[in-house]
């Protein structure tokens, strides 16, 4: 099983900042207009703060991904715990791509696509470019190997 | 149009001569635009696409490939009806939306793409099979798998309850209380704004039943199925005309629906999905159902038609699971109890808002029958799964059709050592979470569950790769032998010739072997490889039961 490359942590953490930053400042300016006291969004805020710095770290805890022999393994989630298989034979086409606040932490994720419902949902994040796009070959060619001449 | 009417103030009569013009011109634009759309659409069926050509002002040519044509639909509205057209859906993978429409084509000539795109869909799926065989597939045995009584179809009006309707008139309504409220008569008691609550719901129930029914009605009426060799064709409706197939090998899961009143009266509801669209799916509501209503037995020889599953024994979750379903409707029961009572306090009313406290006698009831329904079963070929305390669904899924294998746990799942196994499928359908699940087992359970549908899909997958290779060794030697048969066919005509060529040889009998080898030598050679597969696919038969009963062994 491989985990992630431990810089994913920062990208959350700062993911989780940004968020209780922006949620206290709508808290604030919005209590500033009603006239109600100032503290209470300042103390949601660092609370939401705290809980998505926690979520953060556990969350790259508990993340891991691994390839089988005919399928590709994930296990991940804090609050629900998620483990998915996805057969090699299933998967349509892989993408590696790498967002903006990815690229400031040099980290990159790799998609992997199958025909199924969900199949979007299946994006191994926190990987460093090369290992990302060494994924998606290998994965690609483990699919063409397995060969699924039937996919739908 | 704000012009022309702002202009008709200052120009009097020239004003409303410009109106008529701007309309007349508005018109001739449009018809011409019409027009144009349709002397500049065509469709030509190629040897392995459809291709079409459309676009006034910027045109666009598809081709599509047979290979990925799910479905093909005719529909046709009431004035297509009366002009005796009708507009031909093609439905690809990938996507719930149409991938082309032919609009404006007349009804024989909707059929006859029909007929050719199957043909020609067929032809390419066996590239093998000769043009006889392919010929001869044109006219399939057509066999009326359902057909919908009178008495049914009345049955699926009376059950076609739909809620969406009740949910509008409610949300309308709900953002119009605070406005009513001060209206009602300062002195409104209790018990007056209760009964008034009353029949307003009771009206609101009674107005969402007849419009589902209605809708229902016109929806299936005269909804029939039939059986050709490899697809489903259906047929329904009664103002817009459905007809439309459902390929055999395209079918992802097959939906058995009921509920308390279906189970009393022997009803059940069947409902087939394929990748990428639900059949009928442009009607308004009840749509994916393939056979809206019909006896319990019908609909499941119906499904065993489709899909030979044999009768699934299912494994439901462990007991204790029955006292979180009771918290879990006890919890929702308070909480609307909470909003009642709140609403009552805020505005001052004196309405029971205890009532929906009553339900909790109901929910041990409640919390049983859903445990009861819930479960999965694996079955040689096809995982069952089912849940449903009111509307009870079992999906029947082919292990082969399984597309990734998802287990999640939540906190609260945890906390009752239960998990999900959700088997997902390429289904339109499963967009809303309607996959096949095995809800709240064990969570030993969930582990092996999941591995073993992993298993069990690629061990289907490889049955199935063999099966293709054996019909596809089989098609040859069929050729084969039908080529051997001409060969011989030549060989009666071509001996006179032969003799003919050598007279010297005077041994009649040595004179027709002869020439035998001669003109078959060609093929022998290439066909050897060919022939002697025979035994050999015997064999592979057997590894291939050998293999099916080692990964039983396994589990």
């Amino acid at each position: 099983m491989k985990s992630l490359h431990p810089r994913i942590r920062i990208l959350w953490v700062v993911r989780a900042v940004i968020f209780a930053v922006i949620i206290g400042a709508i808290g604030t300016a919005g209590a500033q207009t009603l006239g109600a006291p100032i503290w209470i969004p300042i103390i949601f805020a660092v609370l939401l703060l705290l809980l998505g710095v926690v979520h953060s770290l556990l969350r790259y805890r508990k993340w891991g991904y691994e390839i089988r022999d005919d399928s590709l393994y994930l296990e991940r989630g804090v609050l629900t715990e998620v483990r998915t298989v996805v057969p090699l034979v299933r998967i349509q086409h892989v993408d590696s791509r790498r967002s903006a606040l990815e690229r400031t932490v040099g980290l990159a994720s790799t998609v992997v696509y199958t025909a199924g419902s969900r199949g979007a949902d299946v994006r191994i994040p926190g990987l460093e470019p090369d290992t990302a796009s060494d994924l998606r070959e290998r994965l690609k060619g483990l699919a063409i190997e397995a060969d699924g001449e039937d996919a739908v | 149009m704000l012009f022309f009417i702002s202009s008709t103030g200052a120009g009097g009569l020239g004003g409303s001569v410009l109106i008529v013009l701007g309309a007349v011109g508005v018109l001739a634009v449009t018809v011409g635009y019409e027009l144009l759309y349709y002397q500049r659409f065509s469709y030509v069926l190629t040897d392995d696409t459809l291709d079409i050509h459309s676009g006034v002002v910027s045109r666009r040519d598809r081709e599509i490939p047979y290979r990925r044509i799910q479905n093909v639909d005719v529909s046709q509205n009431i004035v297509q009806r009366a002009l005796g057209i009708a507009a031909v859906n093609v439905e690809t993978a990938g996507g719930s939306s149409t991938e082309a429409v032919i609009q404006y084509v007349t009804v024989d000539a909707a059929e006859q793409l029909q007929t050719d795109v199957r043909r020609l869909k067929r032809r390419e799926r066996s590239d093998t099979a000769t043009d006889e065989e392919s010929k001869e597939a044109v006219a399939p045995d057509r066999e009326e798998l359902f057909s919908i009584e009178p008495s049914e179809l009345a049955l699926v009006g009376v059950f076609s309850f739909d809620p969406r309707v009740a949910g509008i008139i409610l949300a309308v309504l709900s953002g119009s209380i605070p406005f009513v409220s001060p209206a009602l008569p300062g002195d409104a008691t209790g018990v007056v704004l209760f009964v008034l609550l009353a029949i307003i719901g009771v009206s609101i129930i009674a107005l969402s039943w007849v419009v589902g029914a209605i809708s229902a009605v016109v929806n299936f009426w005269g909804f029939t199925l039939t059986r050709t060799e490899d697809e489903l064709q259906y047929e329904r409706g009664l103002l817009q005309r459905y007809s439309g197939t459902i390929p055999f090998d395209k079918i992802q899961t097959i939906t058995i629906e009921d509920n308390p009143l279906k189970r009393q009266f022997g009803y059940a509801t069947l409902g087939v999905e394929t990748a990428g669209y639900a059949p009928g799916q442009a009607g308004s509501r009840g749509s994916e159902a393939a056979v809206p209503l019909a006896t319990i037995d019908r609909v499941h020889r119906l499904a065993h038609e489709l899909e030979e599953f044999g009768i699934p024994e299912y494994t439901r979750p462990p007991k204790r699971i029955r006292i979180r379903y009771f918290i879990r409707y006890v919890m929702a029961i308070a909480v609307i109890s909470a909003v009642a009572f709140a609403i009552t306090w805020v505005y001052n009313i004196t309405f029971p808002w205890y009532l929906p406290l009553i339900a909790v006698l109901l929910s041990p009831i409640a919390a049983h029958y859903k445990w009861l329904h819930r479960g999965y079963w694996l079955g040689d070929d096809h995982l069952a799964a089912r849940s449903g305390f009111w509307t009870r669904q079992a999906k029947i899924v082919p292990y082969y059709r399984i597309q990734t294998v998802i287990d999640s746990r939540t906190i609260f799942q945890r906390r009752w050592d239960v998990g999900t196994v959700i088997a997902d499928t390429a289904g339109s359908l499963s967009v809303l979470g309607n996959d096949a699940a095995a809800i709240d087992i064990d969570e030993q359970e969930v582990s092996t569950l999941r591995e073993e549908l992993n298993d069990r899909l690629q061990a289907s997958l490889r049955k199935r790769e063999q099966q293709k290779a054996q019909e596809r060794e089989q098609r040859r030697l069929r050729a084969i032998e039908q080529q051997k048969a001409q060969a011989q066919g030549v060989d009666v005509a071509e001996p006179a010739s032969f003799e003919w060529a050598s007279p010297v040889d005077t041994d009649p009998e040595s004179a027709s072997p002869k020439p035998k080898p001669k003109p078959k030598s060609i093929d022998t050679d290439s066909l050897t490889p060919a022939i002697t597969p025979i035994p050999s696919s015997e064999d592979q038969h057997q590894s291939d039961t050998d293999e099916s009963t080692e990964s039983d062994t396994n589990t």
